[in-house]
């Protein structure tokens, strides 16, 4: 019985409406009247001793009435105990209450709770059947009260049967993430698995089939091949420790860096295998050795410069050839290259595609755009933070940016005309000198390349000078790399932004247009100028990229010592002030990002440049990791990883990966290749490859599909044209819904506002009503001046109404008021236990008030069955009142609230105006309604009960 | 329940694997710490309990300022002193590790913050989970003034019905607007 040694705690029902026991409620009532919302710690005792004494019973039940009850086992009042001394309290669990009887099937489980939230549509529904089964009390048909306790009893089984059924027809991986999916401890989980299992194998032993067991048998293996592609993952992990560590220390933010990082390595990876398997190892095969010139030399400055030695090996483009290559099978290297570079890239956007969307679907989509906001630094405390210094500080910072959350809050008015004029000239004088800066740096590139061509020459063999002349504009790109960025965090230190979210926009928007005229000027140049002037351009092309990739590489070095080494001397040791640097993600991002954007333009002029970015990448992540830990403190700001990392994504993927390809594009279609090298010596342009295979492959019988596929959809206009169309009105359509589920989010969003209006409201009027019965104050255990004292109270009430059954109810009554007047605990956890929990105090408190009005109550018991057309009776005025009620309540309340709310609603507002009518009944309707108010009082209780339950 | 105490039965690893997140290096490597955890005496008993004094000395809890609301959150004992099994222990690193779903992270957060275990974040829960966060000295800690503002903040722009506190669905609501939520909400072994 887990559930009941949690205390309920492990219940699923914990936030759900589901709990159905009406017991522990009681037992922890009796023991803890001081605090009943406190853990039972009774509760457990309870049930594991099972025994219950009758004094513990009779405290319950505070009259002394419970003989008289004997036989009455069709009321269905769970705390009244038909036979006191009865065989144990574990009967009363099982009969009295709607737990589920244990089923003969899974004896091991007598108390399987259903699971309430197994997935969002499982939870629905069980939402739902609690809010009918919530309606199905107040409004019973008396005659089918005595049935109400098997009906629901049924309908438990049922449910429970549903669910089981449901996870059953559910396929086996479905079935193992419902499972897993549900909030709940690690026995229940296990439970309802075996449960399931046997179920399942029940049902399988009925009707075995060679073809079920096959089918079982393959999702079986399939799900071990999962687990063990899961694993292998798992395994194979790079930096799976340090990441830990980085990540216990800084950060998640920090930790994003590197992650990212990684990412782009493993993109790398995936690059150099299809560059290496596809285009070098066929050339390979053909022809190992490069044919160098003779008077060439390897001199040791080619691995800076990639000239020279390297310019005809298989680094560059022009170590290609251009034959069909023999063997086994013909092997195009014209074709293999051409596809090799098309495919690469396209899978690349392919897959930026897919991690930005769903990145921006997690992570940008949901957030709020109110920054700041106090749960959302309270949300992001970093778990993964290890380290007791790390902790120490994230507290303080945490603590800090909580106050300042509040200022700003504070604040955000009182911003004057001359002073917001002030931050927008600051603004805009950061943005032009940044602007400027972006501009001229791009300028001078464009100059310094010129210079360059004019001295460069089309010679085979440089001297070591002339080679080293070309590290020129590399070096001098890296530099502005290097330097530029670093007056932009000197502006963003002047500019005060409002949030710290457009500060970092603000810093990654300007690097992101440096490094992006910068990169435009190169392409222009590499286009216009080399593309003309040279023999074999695309080496020369690939010759630039290969040496921009490693001065930056080295200036990436040097970034990290400068900016990370220095200003942690600099704030250690001459200006205190300054303090430890912080490591900056966004500009070391950008960098990343740079980096990557060089290799993907020259994936078509160096095929072999992953292979370089690969060490280069893995060098810098141990580069990283030392500087990061030896020189910087973590981040005081946390929060918005997630976020910046969806956007540096996008950010990878649009200026930077966009451009690349368009570069690439470009290149193959419009620009001649050389004509003395490479695989596509001889061509108009690159595309025309396909042209020419297209021209082999008609004389082919049997492939002339694929030569009406080029002629008709590649090359038509009309394809284009129609594809489009369909993307632009797809997207409309999309956009469209998108709108209405804004509409609909702020609809359901006002619909919870009112929900919540109605509830308070109805609590007002309880207390009200129960303010106007002073007596409820009284506490049970003083039963006998309690009963003295009412007859004064209400001699207005004529008869003297000292039952001890009124007594209890209200002495409950008077519990639950401690509970409202705690301080808010008891206010419900979900809108739809509330209002059953409104009912079930209305309801309590009508009957209350009946039976004040009661004069002869032992009239009751001596006649139960004579009553019962009677009380049919009353209860069906009463119902019509209800429906009355209703379509008046239908015209004054909002449109929006639910119809549930209104019923109820109406019904108080019907009783109250029944109440003067029950005042004044001829005696003979007394005892009628003292039953049916008797009837109602207990299911109020019980259903209270189960609210209550509900709670914890 | 069948677990030997030196190593894990292949039929046991796979019904781990079948209801947690993780997978069977996680289980394994969980396994092997947790009998690290465990005496000489206690290793021979199958399903044994490990105090809660002993949990916390695992450096991936023990300078967290939730670790003891999160033994107390996933151990099912029925004294309530927070011990945990190895199935409470596995179920604990489930819901942190790196697959388990918002929902999941989401009902066991509530939970954690939950410090009166009443079903609900009313202030009182509140206050302490601020306490939590920013340090429970007095120099550290908030002014009253201040955390009433803040407590008010908080309710402002969570308690969707306006009951006065913030229940799951609310809080859930909130933090599927946070998304460093599940990344941060994340403990690795």
């Amino acid at each position: 019985m887990t559930s009941y040694s949690n205390g309920g705690f492990f219940n699923p029902a914990y936030h759900d409406s589901e709990t159905l026991e009406v017991d522990r409620r009681s037992s922890r009532k009796t023991h803890q009247h001081t605090n009943p919302y406190a853990r039972s710690e009774g509760a457990d005792g309870h049930y594991s001793t099972g025994q219950i004494s009758s004094d513990d019973a009779l405290r319950r039940m505070p009259w002394g009435q419970e003989e008289s009850w004997r036989g009455r086992e069709s009321i269905p009042m769970g705390l009244i105990s038909t036979r006191p001394r009865s065989p144990s309290w574990q009967h009363d669990i099982n009969h009295s209450t709607f737990q589920i009887p244990p089923e003969p099937q899974y004896d091991r489980s007598p108390s399987v709770r259903l699971p309430s939230t197994t997935s969002g549509n499982m939870t629905m529904r069980w939402r739902g059947i609690s809010m009918r089964r919530m309606s199905l009390f107040p409004n019973g048909d008396p005659n089918q009260v005595a049935l109400t306790e098997d009906a629901i009893r049924d309908e438990m089984e049922n449910e429970e049967q549903n669910l089981v059924k449901e996870l059953v027809a559910l396929s086996t991986r479905d079935r193992i993430r419902a499972i897993r999916d549900l909030s709940m401890s690690f026995d229940e989980k296990k439970q309802i698995r075996s449960q399931v299992l046997a179920f399942k194998s029940a049902k399988k032993s009925r009707q075995f089939t060679c073809f079920a067991d096959c089918s079982e048998n393959m999702s079986l293996s399939f799900r071990r091949f999962g687990y063990g592609i899961r694993s292998a993952r798992q395994t194979l992990e790079l930096w799976q420790g340090i990441m830990k560590e980085i990540g216990g220390t800084f950060g998640t933010s920090v930790l994003s860096y590197f992650v990212f990082l990684k990412w782009l390595l493993m993109f790398n990876i995936f690059s150099f295998l299809v560059n290496f398997g596809f285009i070098t190892i066929p050339q390979l095969v053909n022809d190992p050795w490069p044919d160098i010139p003779p008077n060439v030399n390897f001199r040791g400055l080619e691995i800076l410069t990639g000239a020279g030695y390297f310019n005809n090996t298989i680094m560059y483009y022009g170590g290609y050839s251009n034959q069909t290559l023999g063997g086994l099978v013909e092997y195009n290297m014209q074709l293999a290259y051409f596809f090799t570079i098309a495919v690469y890239m396209v899978m690349c956007g392919i897959a930026l595609i897919f991690s930005m969307a769903s990145s921006f679907k997690t992570n940008y989509v949901l957030a709020d755009p109110t920054s700041s906001s106090a749960w959302q630094l309270l949300c992001s405390w970093d778990f993964n933070i290890t380290n007791e210094k790390a902790v120490r500080q994230r507290k303080n910072n945490l603590r800090v940016q909580l106050k300042e959350s509040m200022s700003e809050k504070a604040q955000r008015e009182r911003l004057t005309l001359s002073e917001s004029l002030k931050h927008f000239g600051i603004y805009l004088g950061s943005w032009l000198l940044s602007s400027g800066l972006a501009i001229g740096s791009g300028a001078s590139i464009y100059y310094l390349c010129q210079f360059e061509q004019q001295r460069a020459t089309d010679a085979a063999n440089w001297s070591l000078l002339q080679e080293a002349e070309t590290l020129l504009v590399p070096i001098v790109v890296s530099l502005i790399n290097l330097v530029v960025p670093l007056f932009y965090s000197l502006f963003n230190k002047f500019e005060q932004y409002s949030n710290h979210r457009n500060q970092i926009y603000a810093l990654v928007v300007r690097n992101v247009l440096l490094k992006m005229s910068i990169l435009a000027v190169l392409c222009y140049n590499w286009m216009n100028v080399v593309a003309i002037k040279f023999a074999c351009w695309e080496s020369m092309v690939g010759q630039s990229l290969y040496r921009l990739v490693i001065i930056d590489f080295l200036f990436l070095m040097f970034g990290s010592f400068f900016g990370e080494f220095l200003s942690n001397v600099i704030g250690t040791r001459l200006f205190p002030r300054l303090g430890v640097p912080e490591f900056d993600v966004a500009r070391n991002v950008i960098e990343l990002i740079y980096a990557q954007t060089l290799a993907w333009i020259g994936i078509y002029f160096s095929p072999l440049l992953p292979a370089i970015q690969i060490l280069k990448f893995f060098i810098l992540f141990y580069l990283k990791k030392v500087s990061l830990t030896q020189n910087c403190q973590p981040p005081r700001r946390s929060g918005r990883a997630a976020q910046m990392q969806t956007i540096f994504i996008a950010l990878l993927f649009f200026p930077f990966f966009v451009g690349a390809l368009s570069i690439v594009a470009y290149t193959a279609w419009s620009l001649t290749p050389s004509e003395q090298c490479g695989p596509f010596r001889g061509l108009n342009s690159t595309f025309s490859v396909i042209g020419v295979w297209m021209e082999d492959l008609e004389e082919i019988s049997h492939s002339q599909w694929v030569v009406w596929i080029y002629q008709n959809v590649i090359r038509s206009e009309i394809f284009y044209f129609l594809i489009s169309l369909i993307i632009l009105v797809m997207m409309y359509i999309f956009w469209q819904v998108t709108q209405g589920r804004k509409l609909l989010i702020r609809v359901l969003r006002q619909q919870i506002v009112n929900e919540g209006k109605d509830k308070s409201f109805l609590l007002e009027r309880l207390q009200n009503l129960q303010k106007s019965h002073p007596d409820k104050r009284s506490i049970p255990k003083n039963q006998k001046k309690h009963s003295k004292r009412r007859p004064d109270d209400h001699s207005s009430g004529g008869q003297s109404t000292s039952n001890a059954m009124v007594q209890a109810l209200l002495a409950r009554q008077q519990l639950e008021e401690e509970r409202l007047s705690t301080g808010g605990v008891p206010v419900p956890s979900d809108i739809s236990t509330s209002n059953a929990l409104i009912q079930a105090m209305k309801a309590r408190q009508r009957a209350e008030d009946q039976e004040r009005e009661e004069q002869y109550i032992p009239a009751y018991y001596e006649s139960p069955i004579n009553t019962s057309s009677s009380v049919t009776q009353a209860m069906q005025a009463r119902q019509r009142a209800v429906v009355e009620g209703t379509d008046d309540a239908r015209d004054l309340n909002s449109s929006v609230s639910s119809v549930m709310m209104q019923v109820m609603q109406a019904r108080q507002r019907a009783e109250e105006e029944d109440m003067p009518q029950w005042v004044p009944a001829p005696p003979k309707n007394q005892t009628p309604a003292g039953s049916s108010a008797l009837i109602q009082a207990m299911l109020a209780r019980q259903q209270a009960q189960n609210e209550y339950d509900d709670g914890y | 329940m069948g677990t030997t105490a030196s190593q894990l039965g292949k039929d046991m690893l796979s019904e781990y694997q079948e209801l947690t997140f993780l997978t069977k290096q996680e289980i394994l490597l969980a396994h092997k710490r947790f009998t690290e955890l465990l005496t000489r005496d206690e290793k021979d008993l199958a399903n044994t309990r490990v105090p809660i004094e002993r949990i916390l000395t695992l450096p991936e809890l023990k300078s967290n300022p939730f670790r003891k609301r999160i033994c107390h959150v996933f151990s099912t004992s029925e004294y309530k002193d927070g011990s945990l099994t190895f199935e409470d222990f596995l179920d604990l690193l489930s819901a942190f590790s790196d697959s388990a779903t918002l929902e999941i992270k989401s009902h066991y957060a509530f939970r954690i913050f939950d410090f009166d275990d009443d079903g609900t974040l009313d202030c009182g829960d509140l206050e302490k989970l601020v306490n939590c966060l920013t340090g429970e000295t007095d120099d550290t800690r908030l002014t009253p003034e201040e955390m009433r503002q803040l407590i008010n903040n908080i309710l402002e722009e969570s308690d969707i019905d306006k009951d006065g506190t913030v229940n799951l669905s609310e809080f859930q609501h909130v933090i599927s607007r946070s998304p460093d939520f599940v990344s941060s909400f994340k403990i690795v072994l």
